[in-house]
C-alpha cells in the first residue's frame, strides 16, 4: 500500500532534523532581547546530547496527527469507500492524478511516495503554525509591553532552518539517488557534461568545451538547489509569522485581532502554495535529469 | 546623498526586483489564460514555479548576508 511509506518518509525528515545543524544560539539570543520572533527557534530541553526546540515538538505533534488521521481514517480499506476515506482517496488521487500531468506516469509511480508526503506534510505544519496557541503558550518573563513569552511550547515548524534544510537535503539524496538509477553513471555524467544536439566535426570539437562550462555552471546550480528550496520555504514560513505579530501589535491591545485578520487569510494561501511550491521544484528537478531516459533514438530533437 | 545611505540596500534592491519580476509573470500568465483558458492548469504550473524562481533571489539576499 502507498500509505505505508508515509511515515517513512516523515521520520527520515526529522530524524535527520536531530542532527542538522543546531547553530546560530548567540544569534538568538540577541533577537530574543527585542520584540519579534528570534530567527532561531528556542531550545525547551536536552535529550542527552541532543537539543530539543519548540519547532521539534510541532513537528513530532503534526507527523504523529498525519500518521494516525491515516490510520484511524483508513484503518481498514473498503471497496466502497466511507466516510475519511473518502477524503484521503481524494486527495490522494488528485495529487496523484496532478504530480502524474508534471512528470509522467513511469515517474510519479516510482516518486509519488515521497512527493505527496512532503507536500501534505508542509501544508499541514503551515497550517497547524497558525492555530492560536501555537507560539503564545509557553515560558516568559513579564517585560515592559507585559508578559514575553520568550520559549513558547510551539513554533511552526518550517520557521526552522534546520527542518527546511532536513527536507531540502532529503531530496537531494533521493534526487541523487534516482538519477543514478534513471542514467546510470556514465549516463548521469553524460547528462551534465555531454555535447547535445549531435553536431560532428570541428564544430562538434568547439561544442565539447562549451557544453562541459556549461555542465560546470549546471553542478553548481544544483549544488545550490537545497539553500535556495530550504530559504525559500523558511523565509516565507518566518516572514509570515513576524509579519502576523507586527499586525497584532499595530492593533494595540483592543483591535489587534481586526488588524491581524486579514493577514491570517493571506498565510492560509502562502502555506499551501509554498508547500505546492516545494513539492513542484522538487519534482520537476527530479523530472529534468530522469527525462532524458524515456527518449532515446531521438537525437538531435530535443535540447 | 548617496554616501549617507547604509544598511540593508541590497535587500531593497533585490525586493524591488523578485517584485518587478513576480508581476511580470504575473502578467503574463494572466494573458495566457486569457487566450488559452483551457491551459489554466499548465500555466499554473509554470507561473508558480518562475515566481519560486525569482522570489528566491531575495532570500538570498536576506540569510546570505552576514551582516556587519
Amino acid at each position: 500500500m502507498r500509505w505505508s511509506s508515509l511515515p517513512v518518509a516523515l521520520a527520515a525528515a526529522t530524524g535527520l532534523q536531530v542532527c542538522g545543524l543546531a547553530a546560530d544560539h548567540g544569534a538568538h539570543a540577541e533577537a530574543a532581547a527585542q520584540q519579534g520572533l528570534p530567527s532561531a527557534a528556542p531550545i525547551l530541553f536536552h535529550v542527552g546530547p541532543l537539543p530539543v526546540t519548540n519547532s521539534m515538538v510541532l513537528t513530532w505533534v503534526v507527523a504523529l496527527i498525519l500518521v494516525l488521521a491515516v490510520r484511524l481514517g483508513v484503518g481498514t480499506l473498503r471497496q466502497i469507500p466511507e466516510g475519511a476515506q473518502n477524503f484521503w482517496e481524494w486527495l490522494v488521487e488528485g495529487l496523484y492524478d496532478f504530480l502524474g500531468g508534471i512528470i509522467g506516469p513511469d515517474l510519479v509511480r516510482k516518486t509519488f511516495w515521497f512527493f505527496s508526503a512532503l507536500f501534505l506534510f508542509v501544508v499541514t505544519t503551515n497550517w497547524f503554525g497558525l492555530l492560536p496557541g501555537v507560539g503564545t503558550i509557553g515560558w516568559g518573563h513579564p517585560g515592559d509591553h507585559g508578559f514575553h513569552v520568550s520559549e513558547p511550547l510551539l513554533r511552526g515548524a518550517n520557521a526552522d532552518f534546520n527542518m527546511t534544510f532536513a527536507m531540502a537535503l532529503v531530496f537531494f539524496v533521493l534526487w541523487t539517488v534516482w538519477a543514478l538509477q534513471a542514467n546510470g553513471p556514465v549516463g548521469f555524467l553524460k547528462h551534465l557534461f555531454g555535447a547535445k544536439g549531435g553536431l560532428g566535426g570541428f564544430i562538434g570539437l568547439v561544442l565539447v568545451v562549451v557544453f562541459f562550462a556549461a555542465g560546470l555552471l549546471e553542478v553548481v546550480s544544483i549544488l545550490f538547489r537545497p539553500v535556495s528550496l530550504s530559504f525559500r520555504l523558511y523565509g516565507n514560513v518566518f516572514a509570515g509569522e513576524n509579519m502576523l505579530e507586527s499586525m497584532t501589535h499595530l492593533g494595540g491591545v483592543n483591535w489587534g485581532w481586526l488588524t491581524a485578520l486579514p493577514f491570517y487569510f493571506m498565510e492560509l494561501l502562502v502555506g499551501l502554495v509554498q508547500a505546492l511550491v516545494f513539492m513542484l521544484l522538487t519534482a520537476v528537478f527530479t523530472l529534468l535529469i530522469c527525462a532524458h531516459d524515456e527518449e532515446p533514438g531521438e537525437e538531435g530533437s530535443h535540447h | 546623498m548617496i554616501a549617507e545611505m547604509s544598511g540593508n540596500i541590497h535587500v531593497a534592491a533585490a525586493a524591488l526586483g523578485a517584485a518587478i519580476g513576480v508581476g511580470l509573470i504575473g502578467k503574463g500568465a494572466a494573458e495566457a489564460v486569457g487566450r488559452n483558458p483551457g491551459a489554466a492548469t499548465k500555466i499554473l504550473v509554470q507561473a508558480i514555479l518562475s515566481t519560486a524562481f525569482a522570489e528566491g533571489i531575495v532570500f538570498f539576499a536576506l540569510f546570505l548576508w552576514n551582516g556587519k
